[in-house]
Order: C-alpha cells, then sequence, then structure tokens
C-alpha cells in the first residue's frame, strides 16, 4: 500500500461522495488529513468517524470555496494546527444540472467561482506551505466532462474545460518548486449511498440506470460493468499524492472504467 | 450566405480582417461590437459600406444577458435575425497562478467565457428558433497547450471549448452548428505571451514547419468556412489553424533561413 505517514492533506468537498472517499483512502495511507466542508457538516463528522475508526489523525474546516478570505482562514486553520499542508485535493465542485437556455447569470457566475476561483484559489493558499516545504502535490477532481460534453449542463463542462488547463498552467508554473499538479476524470460514481442513488455526475435518469439495473444492461453504457466507487477515485489520488508519482505533472487521468470509450 | 453575420471586437485586427472577408464574400448584414465611435470600427465599417451592406454598431456589454438581448431586438428589426455569429475575442495579460489578482482573473474569464456564453445563449436561442445557424468561437491553441504566462487566458479558452461541444449538442439538433477554431501564432506573439516558465514561442517562427506564421486573414478565410454551407456537416470541431506550430517536437529540425542558420 502506498505509504503517505507523516503528510498532511487538504481535501476539499470532503464531506461527500468523492471528497469522502479521498480523504478516506488518504488517511488509510497514513496522511493527516483536513476535511473540508461547506453545508455538508453531518458528512464531514462521518468522514471524521471514520477515519478516527482506521486510527487516523484527522481535523474539520467549513469554508465557502467561492471565497478567498475563506479559503485562506482554512489553509491557516490547517497549517496552525498540523504545520504545513504537503497535498492538496481540490474536488469542492458544484453542479447545477441546468440547460443552455435555462442557466441565468447568478448560477453562471456561482458555477466558476466555485470551480474555477475557487480551485485556484485554494491552490494559491497552500502555494506557500508547499513552498517553504519544498515540495507538494496537488490534484484537481475534474470529470471526463473536461472533454467529453455533458449534454445536460454546459457551464458545468465549461469549468471543467477550464480545469484542463488550470492543471497545465500551474504544473508548468509550480514544477519549479517541485510542486506537481495532476488531474483525475472520474466519469460516473456511485457517491448516494444514503439515497440510493448516485449525484454529482450523471443526470439522475442516467443514474438511476446505472445503479438498479441489471449487469447486460449496465455494460451498454458501462464495460466494467460498473460505475466508480469513490475509494477508485482516492486510489488513484493516493498514488499521485505519493512519491511514486515524482516525475507526473500536468498530467489527466481518465478514471471511467472505458466509458468514455463508447 | 444571406442574414446578419455579428462579430465581437470588430474593430480589434482580427475583428478588421473577418469583417473585410464576410463583408467581400457575403450579402450578409452586419452586427458589429466594439467602440462605434473608435478610428478603428471605422475601418470595419467602411469595409461594409464598399460592399453595400447594412451594419449596426454597438459597444453593449457582452456579458450583459439583457444587453445582448437588446442588440438582437435592434437588429431583427433593422438587419433580420443573426445567422452567424463570431465571437472573436483575445485579451490575454500576464498573469500567474501563484499570485494572481482575483479582480484580474474574473476579468479576464468574463471577457472570454462569459462574453462566449452570453452570446452563444441569446444568439444561440435565435437560431434554434429559426433552425439554421452558425457559431464560430475563434479561440486559441491555448485552449490546449499552456501559455506559462496567462493561465487565465488559457483556462478561459479551455472552458469555450466546452461550450462549444456542449452547443454543438444542444443547437445541433435544431440545426445549429458551432464550432471552434485554435488559431496558432500571428507576428508578436512571442511578446504577447513572454514567459519565464514555457519555451513554445521561443524560435516560433520555426517551429511552424514552413517557417510561415499566421494572419488574420487566415482566420477569415477558416470562419468564412465554417459559417458556410460547405461546412454543413462540421459541428462540434476544433479546428487547430496553425501550420503545425504545436506538433514541433526537440525542434532539431526546423526550416531555418541562411540568415538565421549564421545567427
Amino acid at each position: 500500500m502506498t505509504d503517505l505517514s507523516g503528510r498532511i492533506a487538504l481535501v476539499t468537498g470532503a464531506g461527500t461522495g468523492i471528497g469522502k472517499g479521498i480523504a478516506i483512502e488518504l488517511a488509510a495511507c497514513g496522511a493527516k488529513v483536513a476535511i473540508h466542508y461547506n453545508s455538508s457538516d453531518a458528512g464531514a463528522k462521518d468522514t471524521e468517524a471514520r477515519i478516527r475508526a482506521l486510527g487516523g489523525e484527522c481535523m474539520l474546516v467549513q469554508a465557502d470555496v467561492s471565497r478567498k478570505q475563506e479559503i485562506d482562514r482554512m489553509a491557516e486553520q490547517v497549517i496552525e494546527r498540523f504545520g504545513g499542508i504537503d497535498i492538496l485535493v481540490n474536488n469542492a465542485a458544484l453542479q447545477m444540472n441546468i440547460g443552455l437556455f435555462e442557466y441565468d447569470e447568478s448560477a453562471y457566475d456561482q458555477l466558476m467561482h466555485v470551480n474555477l476561483k475557487g480551485y485556484w484559489q485554494c491552490m494559491q493558499a497552500v502555494i506557500p506551505s508547499m513552498k517553504a516545504r519544498g515540495k507538494g502535490r496537488i490534484v484537481i477532481i475534474s470529470s471526463v466532462h473536461s472533454k467529453r460534453p455533458t449534454d445536460f449542463d454546459p457551464v458545468y463542462a465549461m469549468t471543467k474545460g477550464g480545469m484542463r488547463m488550470l492543471c497545465r498552467e500551474s504544473a508548468l508554473e509550480l514544477a519549479r518548486y517541485n510542486i506537481t499538479v495532476n488531474a483525475v476524470e472520474p466519469g460516473a460514481v456511485d457517491v448516494g449511498k444514503k439515497s440510493g442513488k448516485p449525484r454529482d455526475i450523471i443526470p439522475d435518469e442516467v443514474a438511476g440506470e446505472a445503479v438498479t439495473k441489471p449487469r447486460d444492461v449496465l455494460l451498454r453504457k458501462f464495460p466494467m460493468g460498473r460505475i466508480g466507487l469513490p475509494q477508485d477515485v482516492g486510489q488513484l489520488v493516493c498514488y499521485l499524492s505519493s512519491d511514486a508519482s515524482d516525475f507526473m505533472t500536468g498530467s489527466a487521468i481518465r478514471l471511467d472504467g472505458a466509458s468514455m470509450l463508447f | 450566405m444571406t442574414g446578419t453575420v455579428m462579430i465581437t471586437d470588430a474593430d480589434s485586427d482580427s475583428g478588421i480582417a473577418l469583417v473585410r472577408r464576410f463583408a467581400s464574400d457575403t450579402g450578409a448584414n452586419f452586427i458589429l461590437c466594439g467602440n462605434p465611435g473608435g478610428e478603428r470600427m471605422q475601418a470595419a465599417l467602411s469595409a461594409c459600406r464598399s460592399a453595400g451592406v447594412r451594419t449596426m454598431a454597438t459597444d453593449a456589454s457582452l456579458c450583459s444577458p439583457a444587453a445582448v438581448d437588446a442588440v438582437l431586438q435592434e437588429a431583427l428589426e433593422r438587419l433580420g435575425p443573426v445567422t452567424v455569429l463570431i465571437h472573436n475575442r483575445r485579451c490575454a495579460a500576464p498573469i500567474r497562478v501563484e499570485d494572481g489578482e482575483e479582480a484580474a482573473f474574473l476579468r479576464m474569464l468574463d471577457a472570454h467565457a462569459k462574453s462566449a456564453f452570453v452570446c452563444t445563449q441569446a444568439v444561440g436561442r435565435q437560431m434554434a428558433e429559426a433552425g439554421t445557424g452558425s457559431i464560430v468561437f475563434a479561440s486559441s491553441i491555448h485552449a490546449e497547450k499552456p501559455t506559462g504566462s496567462s493561465f487565465a487566458y488559457s483556462v478561459s479558452q479551455g472552458a469555450i471549448k466546452m461550450l462549444a461541444k456542449e452547443a454543438a449538442l444542444t443547437l445541433g439538433r435544431s440545426g445549429v452548428r458551432v464550432n471552434t477554431i485554435e488559431m496558432g501564432p500571428v507576428e508578436g506573439d512571442d511578446e504577447r505571451f513572454r514567459s519565464d516558465v514555457a519555451t513554445q514561442y521561443r524560435d516560433y517562427r520555426f517551429k511552424v514547419p514552413n517557417a510561415e506564421l499566421g494572419s488574420w486573414e487566415d482566420l477569415a478565410a477558416c470562419a468564412l468556412f465554417l459559417a458556410s454551407s460547405e461546412a454543413r456537416y462540421v459541428n462540434g470541431a476544433d479546428l487547430r489553424l496553425d501550420g503545425g506550430f504545436v506538433l514541433h517536437y526537440l525542434d532539431h529540425k526546423m526550416k531555418r533561413g541562411q540568415q538565421h542558420r549564421e545567427g
């Protein structure tokens, strides 16, 4: 198993779904984990309880990542408690599932401010600590929709297209500090264990089908006969956070069980 | 090609080239976005006058849905419905990931991505109702290739690239095509994208296999093709217009002139 003992990770949006899976996997590999949440405090406490059950060390930190001031405060709290930040996992993102003609200006701005400005400013907030420590790992949780359109939320895909370039630009710019930046592009992920249906990645009508339909029906869209799980993403993030990925930066890894090949 | 062509930043160098080409080769009317009173807009307007077509110049904010709707309404009455939208905007300014200012980031994101979205939504609605139309985003190779100097610019272009693909699906069902031109280097891009972390613009002219930079006339020719019925089956495409620039690898076989070899 990947050894991340002694490393300090900040995972945004770790109260639910993919972020929760990432936080737990990082802790299982020995990292100290700061669990960021905005409104999912019950979910964040659940992530905390699961990490403690593994014998891991963690803390909770609340922030609205559309506000720079709150992002900076979040980073300060983590640094004060754990002494620095080695790993940032940018995961807290919104998806509205609104069509092209239904979007209004405020929904557009909100998505851009959380998904793009928020990802960037979280990076800005941790760079000084990573520079001081001589290395860093930044993982951008993007989506297959950085390349393939959604057909259900154009602005969500725009933010993912922007993330593709944020990853490449920051990889170039931060290489001199020995900070790597990589993106994970998951396809459909089952993130709704409690509600019984996945959310966030695909619209409800497709999502319901992905969980409840028999394997032969699933195979029409998902060659592995299943959709992804948060721990699939978490395990890849552990690799990208480890010394084993030292030479990998500016890369985007599609993690979708080959579903985008259909 | 008939109807009305809407061109953003029509008073920029690239905009003027687009207006000249479309005015000379089509019988369309024009909505010219930019500074109506500016000297450079006069160049665009005079190209239209020579062609004998009707125009409307506007400085409406392209990030404001209400303002863009008002422009389209006025144009509908004066010129007829928009059949071609060319979103053409490039305001790259240096900004770094590490220490960029929020206001500068948002300015860049809005100038490119938000204006593209607002125009696509408004014009797309009109085109979808008419069951025909073509939208062309005059974007950049920096929708794929990092600049090393202006991350907010390439983030914006990456966003526009996905907007084009989404709109190609949504509007494609109503007979509207949406495509992107990824424009490569033109004269001066080595300065425009001067970087201390990226080397792609070093010897940039010679990284184009034929050692010739592109021009705005190349962009206009490509946009004209994408807007025309000749391109009826081209939808959701990214047309890289860079003479092969981004294919350069190790740069050991560049076509250099004698003077450069000696230099």
